[in-house]
């Protein structure tokens, strides 16, 4: 079972380790990316990353979407985490269920608008969650656990 | 002739990095070859870039890059930086025992055995103290 679907640009890191899962304490952290899937060593990279409290999936969208589907992780809490909004809207037009979706961390980079302190979007990204909210999916922003919960479906509009 | 010094950059989160070395400075006085880089602050990209330029600005053949947390991004970009860099070391878990035999060390041990030292270092320091 999914219990957290998160969009952050930098995958597995301290943030999603410590500070959701110690919060949310999942069995597995499931990350779906066709580029570190197809490529041993960024495998292994971001599979370490995960530490020892947590199994690890790297999976590509495809597998992602199939195996959640599936039923493969229904015994177990899982983060899904993708690294944009165009990964996200591929799953979701792939099949995958969702209510809600954090927007977590899409960090600062030339061409990127502020729409949060964690949350920078480019035009294109801007037009892709947008089409994720069109789909009745509710986009928050909290960068962790504790912040205060904003929805920002309003601001892609 | 010495050999030219290891030259160290410490990657961590929000700065971290910074006022390790001000510490460092603080107890030793003057240090050289060191850098400090906030990863948090800096996109992927970006970090591995200043460690490129950093380490092209100084002609520096051999480095430490010390990292806050295994596992962080930072450590992820600083690893992603020097995969084909084999005169390149990262060591993640930083503290500030590490950084002061690293300063006082790093003209005279050769990589390897600098990065042996530091991490028995690192980890010795940590530690319950009874008296």
């Amino acid at each position: 079972m999914v219990i957290l679907f998160r969009i952050d640009d930098r995958l597995i890191h301290a943030q999603v380790v410590v500070g959701w899962g110690r919060r949310l304490k999942p069995d597995r952290i499931i990350l779906a990316d066709d580029q570190v899937s197809s490529e041993d060593w960024e495998r292994e990279l971001y599979a370490s990353a995960a530490g020892p409290d947590f199994k690890a999936a790297i999976l590509s969208l495809s597998d992602a979407v199939e195996q959640i589907g599936g039923g493969v992780f229904d015994s177990e809490k899982v983060f899904l985490l993708v690294r944009g909004p165009a990964e996200a809207l591929e799953m979701l037009e792939k099949g995958l269920e969702a209510k809600e979706i954090n927007v977590g961390g899409l960090h600062f980079r030339e061409g990127r608008e502020k729409i949060t302190e964690n949350v920078w979007v480019d035009g294109k990204e801007r037009g892709l969650l947008r089409d994720i909210a069109k789909r009745g999916i509710t986009l928050e922003a909290r960068a962790l656990p504790g912040d205060a919960k904003s929805t920002i479906n309003s601001k892609v509009v | 002739m010495t050999e030219k010094e290891i030259t160290g950059i410490v990657v961590t989160h929000g700065n971290l990095g910074e006022e390790l070395l001000k510490t460092v400075r603080l107890i030793v006085g003057e240090i050289h070859d060191c850098y400090a880089l906030s990863g948090s602050d800096l996109g992927d990209e970006k970090v591995i870039e200043s460690i490129h330029d950093i380490l092209k600005a100084h002609h520096a053949g051999r480095a430490v890059i010390f990292v806050d947390y295994f596992g962080g991004s930072c450590g992820a970009s600083c690893v992603r930086a020097t995969r084909y860099l084999d005169d390149v070391k990262v060591i993640s878990g930083v503290n500030l025992p590490m950084l002061l035999d690293f300063v006082t060390k790093q003209g005279i041990m050769g990589l390897d055995e600098i990065v042996d030292h530091l991490i028995h270092r690192g980890q010795e320091s940590v530690r319950v103290i009874e008296i």
